[in-house]
């Protein structure tokens, strides 16, 4: 089982002519995900890595049947790319790029909700399911399979808490990391949701920080909707300063809105176990 | 990027919405021109991008020309949250009939831009949706199926506004939609949008922040130049090297991270153990060997820095290359200060062996929190300060 991907999802890269993408169609590859094409406009008829390139999303879907697909082209170029992916109604759009112009974001995640194609991203690492497949870019070794669903906004925090539970026997079922921008196609309850009828998986991890309001949705959620699973949830971001920016567009409190304290808070109401360290997210999924 | 007022007006102004009239200067004898143009009285408003001016003291009324000479001199030394005012905007002083709120900005719960107007104008638009929320009203903006006019006048008369000022209010508004998705707003804000003795609609404020990721092809924005307020040389320095670097003060663990999210628990993993973070350093995508050594070399440079906690995933960048930038400052520099690196993932091997041939404990399967405490334990043995900071 695991959720949005596993060892059947066929998949292809957009951008995967370019420097990023060659490396992450190898690294794709020697994962045994299958990789069965690379979309650059221009550029049909090349190989990466033995993968044959097409010029757009139609003509590799003529070719065959696609899952998902990994965007991986620079920010200019993000809203076209996902665009012919929705519109050839790819059934999972991973977007990696970091940098998405707000506006951009706002069209592709109106388009999505409209098409149901299932966006994940901007500013992501992507989505795992261990010892399955990936539609990502991060290290697949620091993942191992087991019982565990991830959802993070962050994606070196999904690293880092994978890695731990991996580390200390622990695997994980999928981890799903939806991006640090304020606008993207996916959110907490989404993914909830899914872990929700999801066999594998028996308990979920819930990887905030502060800005936005995904956590206090997902408490919402939560609370209306009796969840059958152990929900663990760290928020990072306590001790960083109001009103400045912390690298994610998506983690700026502003005017009170979006505090850790205001996430902790509706996250413990909604009977979540909130810890305020690392390794006692690693101590509760024992 | 957030615009200064007088940069905003003039953006807002191509749009078709009405402006006081005036010009922006950078000293007294300047004002004193653009004022005899006007007519008197005048105002004169401070040009700065954060803070509120109204509070310091930034606005001034000037009914003559050495009120005005004395009144420009007085502003321009004057400091607003930290930032100095170098340029005043001289405009002619309106006769305010009615004051109202128009804005546009991401709500955080739908994530669309939501329309909000108020007829409650030049108050704190936060403080009138806290204690009369009664009196905003809000219209969520679909980007694919924008509001025509008669959704937009719905709204204003649910505001209150009859009549001409009614249409003339709408069209503003209608205006100020389009200005939001014209310059890849992130925040559109007329606070107050002002009605006139003659019944004239005019922005007698403009606050508006400009997506960064999309400056590139807004052209409108190419003109405007920003230093000024990065008071903080390493915080300059950070940027100019495009790494995300905010300074705390007082704190004593520097930090090194690649990653918001990381960055941001790694600083909360500190201040739980007793430690008190100088800074926040995301690396982000990208951390070739040059940027991660610049960004070393940042955190060393930072004052009151006596422990550095460097923690990186080789995901999208890889292990080796970003050891080689760590390296590559140790050599150079041989740091007193005491280095714990964290860092796994792609390449890590050879990361770790160029780490371990410059006797850099290291992390290799630990956790974030096992990283602080090995730095708090070695500030500790040479006798640092290690508690007493709450961060």
């Amino acid at each position: 089982m695991a959720i949005l991907v596993n060892g059947d999802t066929r998949v292809i890269i957009q951008g995967a002519t370019g420097k990023q993408g060659k490396y992450h169609t190898l690294k794709l590859l020697e994962y045994h995900v299958r990789v069965v094409g690379g979309v650059t406009p221009g550029r049909e008829g090349a190989q990466v890595h033995g993968v044959p390139v097409y010029g757009t999303v139609a003509q590799a879907m003529k070719e065959t049947p696609v899952d998902a697909s990994m965007i991986v082209v620079p920010p200019a170029g993000v809203l076209a790319a996902a665009l012919d992916a929705i519109e050839n109604r790819v059934p999972l759009v991973v977007v990696i790029t970091e940098f998405v112009p707000l506006h951009d974001a706002l069209k592709i995640r109106g388009m999505a909700r409209k098409t149901g194609v299932r966006i994940i991203g901007p500013n992501t690492i992507g989505v795992i399911s261990p010892g399955k497949s990936k539609v990502g870019i991060m290290p697949g070794f620091i993942y191992g399979e087991g019982p565990v669903g991830v959802i993070s906004r962050s994606g070196t925090l999904t690293h880092e808490i994978a890695s731990n539970l991996t580390c200390r026997g622990i695997g994980q079922s999928t981890c799903v990391c939806i991006g640090g921008d304020m606008v993207k196609g996916t959110d907490f309850v989404d993914v909830l949701e899914l872990f929700r009828a999801d066999p594998e998986t028996e308990k979920v991890i819930l990887i905030g920080e502060i800005g936005g309001a995904g956590e206090e949705l997902a408490a919402r959620y939560l609370r209306e909707h009796p969840y059958p699973k152990k929900v663990i949830a760290f928020i990072a971001g306590a001790t960083a300063p109001p009103e400045k920016r912390m690298g994610h567009a998506g983690a700026m409190i502003s005017a009170g809105f979006g505090t850790a304290d205001s996430k902790i808070r509706s996250l413990k109401e909604a009977g979540v176990t909130v810890v305020e360290s690392l390794d006692e997210v690693i101590r509760q999924c024992r | 990027m957030k615009l200064y007022e007088y940069e905003g007006k003039a953006l807002l102004a191509k749009t078709g919405i009405s402006v006081p009239k005036g010009g922006v200067v950078a000293g007294p004898t300047e004002a004193a021109v653009v004022a005899a143009e006007l007519g008197y009285p005048v105002v004169l408003k401070s040009q700065v991008l954060r803070g509120s001016r109204g509070k310091a003291g930034g606005i001034r009324f000037a009914a003559d020309g050495n009120a005005l000479v004395r009144e420009a001199e007085a502003l321009l030394t004057l400091s607003i949250g930290g930032e100095r005012v170098e340029k005043l905007l001289i405009e002619e002083r309106l006769t305010v009939a009615r004051e109202l709120y128009a804005g546009i900005t991401l709500d955080p719960l739908t994530l669309l831009p939501q329309l909000m107007i108020s007829p409650s104008g030049g108050m704190d638009i936060e403080t009138v949706a806290h204690s009369t929320p009664g009196k905003l009203y809000r219209l969520p903006l679909d980007p694919l199926d924008l509001p025509g006019l008669p959704r937009v006048i719905d709204l204003v008369l649910m505001a209150g506004l009859q009549g001409e000022e009614m249409l003339r209010v709408a069209g503003t508004v209608q205006n100020l939609i389009r200005a939001y998705f014209r310059y890849e707003a992130i925040t559109v804000e007329i606070n107050p949008l002002i009605i006139d003795a003659q019944g004239r609609v005019l922005a007698a404020d403009a606050k508006l922040e400009i997506d960064d990721s999309a400056l590139g092809r807004v052209k409108e924005t190419a003109a405007f130049v920003r230093t000024e307020y990065l008071l903080d040389p390493l915080e300059a320095e950070a940027k100019a090297g495009e790494i995300a670097y905010v300074r705390m003060g007082g704190g004593n663990v520097g930090l090194v991270s690649g990653g918001a999210g990381l960055g941001m628990a790694s600083m909360d993993m500190i201040s739980v153990h007793g430690g008190a973070p100088a800074n926040f350093l995301d690396l982000g995508g990208n951390a070739t060997r040059e940027r991660t050594a610049a960004a070393l070399r940042i955190v060393l440079k930072t004052p009151g820095v006596e422990g550095i906690l460097i923690n990186l995933f080789g995901g999208i960048n890889n292990c080796e290359s970003m050891a080689k930038g760590i390296a590559q400052v140790l050599d150079a520099l041989h740091p007193p200060q005491a280095i714990v690196v964290k860092m796994r993932g792609h390449s890590q091997d050879e990361g770790w062996a160029i780490l371990e041939a410059r006797q850099i404990p290291i992390v290799k399967f630990g956790t974030t929190e096992e990283a602080v405490l090995l730095l708090m334990e070695k500030l500790k043995e040479r006798g640092v300060r290690g508690s007493g900071h709450t961060g």
